[in-house]
């Protein structure tokens, strides 16, 4: 280690310290890339509870697409925003965001995104204004941006938050916890940006979509399912209870072993061994984790998956994007439980002009 | 080892070519404060956005010297430099000066070279306050302080108030006891710190960035608001240099030059705390510049705490501003890798000229 802090100076306890911050950071990185739905108790269990109304200061949300603005929205952190006039210079800070604002139709008023933005290719191409740690804020301002959409939840730095908008600039916090939270943040994000009624058309599409998928594995006997995010920094990292996972596999028809906490993300292998997966997902097959190496594993050769080769990929950036390709991700968690279910035809989202 | 008047005389490392600068302190000033100039100009003039010298200079001139130019700038141009570039550069050096002020003053009073201002747990004391401050989910800011400036602030002096009162109850020798004590209670707090962090969910990135250090969330306000802590302390700080000088001769030594020892200790000890405190509050935890500057300081100088101390503050405030410059234009990589990467080889450079006779 290089000396990052004056920690990683000393002595052993201090090493150890470091190696911790950096092993972290790294599963961070690799695993929750891109989504912003990781585990936070507190948020999770108030918003499954409330699937409340969106719009605080527009009572009547007009039918046409003339924009109401001003307007003054509640955002994910119950912050009131209030956005002047109709945003012609939008910023996302976060890749469901720049997907959501792209399937709207907004894309071409989104002057610049993340570095870690992957879909759709309009998107990739713009200039960059954050990183996993950092929003350049003095890019932003220069950019003249008169609204940015940021993650809630840590994913962006608070700091910088607080910083453009003691700046003027208006920013609004998203943070989806689960997947009506997602639902709700499309909404929200269109009425920012003056697309409200293709907001709720594409929301209604999405909810079909989530019930159709409900609807068809209902009956089925869903399998103890093991979802890999993580395991080549030593830990297994998987599901932490109230996760937006938990409630992915079980729509899809699974029935999720979690970490047993909702703040820890890895399971210990004997709590693995114990709980006996019928079926392992490996969420981290983009990464060229295999079922072959999976079963070379030390130990988990016990494991009911591993004797009847119940080992598939899953789409993983799709499964927890949280943006208009969820229902996609959905249906795609729901094949890879059920390989033989029959979904019926889902509308295309966003919808195919 | 003789001294007239408090002063040290003692004999001085030979720093072959640099000897020349040696015997000549004004010229190292003078020297330090040319590169601060240059750094607030290039602090200014550089970042993510290119902007037109000629529009720097003059929202400068419009802005501080009241001229009434007119404006040929955007509103947002302004705001980026004076709002953003300003303060992040003014920043950088105030808290460049602090650190390597602490860092001398402890180097001195626990006469040892690896003292650096973070020795006696401040640090861990100050991260674990900020890791707490982002685990509480209020968000609570008053004039731009939040929980995470305010309990790290809290944290550093909590820590080393801890330290000082434990350590005077032990049987050993006061500065044995005091190192051994800091040690282990940073140890202790470290580990809390890791506990934190492990249970810290989606807030870890936060307190990584903090434990990194950075220049990101410097603003007026706060950089209003340290600059009184941090430059009152280091003046008296400096005002007591000779005590400072006679505390590294030894106990018994400096208390025949009439130095009160254990207040004086205790004293210093409590100012070079407090401008740590103040520095990691706004700043995160930045190492290298509090161990190292001093040192460069010493070769070049002597070991003369009146022209150390000084000298130290010009040096860390240019250091970190430039660390920071180039950290800014590499893309936003934590500025305490830049003062290693910059500092590490010219440290070396000096240790292997230094020949003989240096000491803390």
């Amino acid at each position: 280690m290089f000396p990052l802090s004056p920690f990683a100076q000393r002595a052993a306890p201090s090493a150890r310290l470091a190696a911790l911050i950096a092993s972290f950071v790294l599963v961070l990185a690799a695993c929750s890339a891109g989504s912003a739905a990781s585990t936070s108790p507190t948020a999770s269990t108030a918003a499954v509870a409330t699937p409340t109304p969106l719009l605080t200061a527009a009572p009547t949300p007009s039918p046409t697409t003339v924009p109401a603005f001003p307007t003054t929205l509640t955002d994910d952190e119950d912050t009131a925003v209030t956005i002047p006039a109709e945003p012609q210079k939008i910023v996302s800070l976060t890749p469901a965001s720049t997907e959501i604002l792209f399937a709207l139709g907004a894309g071409p008023r989104v002057i610049a995104t993340t570095e870690f933005d992957d879909f759709p290719p309009a998107a990739v191409a713009l200039p960059a204004v954050a990183t996993y740690t950092t929003v350049d804020v003095e890019k932003i301002v220069g950019m003249e941006a008169d609204l940015v959409i940021a993650g809630g939840n840590f994913f962006n730095p608070p700091e910088a938050i607080t910083r453009l908008r003691s700046l003027g600039v208006p920013v609004l916090v998203v943070y989806a916890p689960n997947l009506a939270g997602v639902l709700k943040d499309i909404e929200l994000i269109g009425s920012a940006v003056g697309l409200s009624a293709e907001a709720k058309a594409m929301t209604a599409t999405m909810q079909a979509g989530i019930d159709a998928v409900s609807a068809a594995t209902a009956g089925l006997v869903k399998p103890r399912t093991f979802y890999e995010l993580d395991v080549s920094t030593g830990p297994i990292y998987t599901v932490a209870d109230g996760s937006v996972y938990v409630e992915m596999i079980e729509l899809a028809g699974g029935d999720p072993i979690t970490t047993g906490s909702t703040a820890d993300f890895s399971i210990p292998l004997e709590r693995l061994i114990a709980a006996d997966p019928e079926l392992i997902l490996l969420g981290d097959a983009a990464y060229n984790v295999t079922a072959e190496q999976v079963k070379a594993r030390s130990g988990w050769n016990v494991m009911t998956a591993v004797k009847t080769d119940a080992i598939r990929p899953a789409n993983d950036v799709i499964i927890t994007r949280p943006g208009p390709r969820l229902v996609q991700g959905l249906r795609e968690l729901a094949l890879a439980i059920h390989p033989n279910l029959v979904l019926p035809s889902a509308a295309p989202i966003p919808p195919v002009p | 080892m003789t001294t007239r008047g408090g002063t040290l005389t003692t004999a001085r490392p030979r720093v072959g070519r640099l000897g020349s600068v040696r015997d000549r302190p004004v010229l190292l000033v003078g020297l330090g404060f040319v590169a601060l100039l240059v750094a607030l100009v290039l602090g200014v003039g550089v970042g993510s956005v290119t902007i037109d010298p000629a529009d720097t200079i003059a929202i400068l001139a419009h802005r501080f010297l009241g001229l009434d130019i007119p404006q040929t700038w955007t509103d947002a141009t302004e705001t980026i430099v004076v709002e953003l570039r300003l303060p992040r550069i003014l920043t950088a050096m105030l808290v460049g000066c602090a650190l390597a002020v602490a860092g001398a003053t402890f180097q001195g009073l626990l006469r040892n070279p690896l003292a650096d201002p973070y020795v006696l747990g401040t640090a861990s004391g100050a991260a674990l306050g900020a890791a707490i401050a982002v685990l509480i989910p209020v968000r609570f800011v008053i004039l731009e302080f939040g929980l995470i400036q305010g309990l790290a602030f809290i944290g550093a002096l909590a820590s080393i108030t801890v330290v000082y009162k434990l350590s005077r109850n032990s049987g050993l020798a006061p500065l044995t006891s005091l190192l051994l004590t800091g040690y282990a209670v940073g140890s202790l707090l470290a580990a809390a710190l890791a506990m934190a962090m492990y249970l810290s969910g989606a807030a870890l990135r936060q307190i990584f960035t903090y434990l990194l250090g950075s220049f990101d969330a410097a603003t007026w306000p706060r950089f209003l608001a340290t600059l009184p802590i941090i430059l009152i302390a280091s003046i008296a700080i400096m005002l007591r240099a000779r005590s400072l000088n006679g505390l590294l001769l030894g106990e018994q030594a400096a208390a025949h030059l009439g130095v009160d020892v254990r207040r004086e200790r205790r004293i210093l000890l409590a100012l070079a705390s407090l401008v740590t405190a103040a520095a990691v509050a706004i700043s995160g935890l930045i190492g290298f510049v509090g161990l190292v500057v001093p040192h460069v300081v010493r070769l070049l100088v002597g070991p003369s705490a009146r022209l150390v101390l000084p000298l130290s503050a010009i040096g860390g405030a240019a250091l970190l501003a430039y660390a920071d410059i180039i950290a800014r234009l590499a893309g936003g990589i934590p500025v305490g890798v830049v003062t290693a990467i910059l500092g590490a080889p010219f440290f070396l450079v000096i240790l292997r000229r230094a020949r003989t006779g240096y000491e803390v």
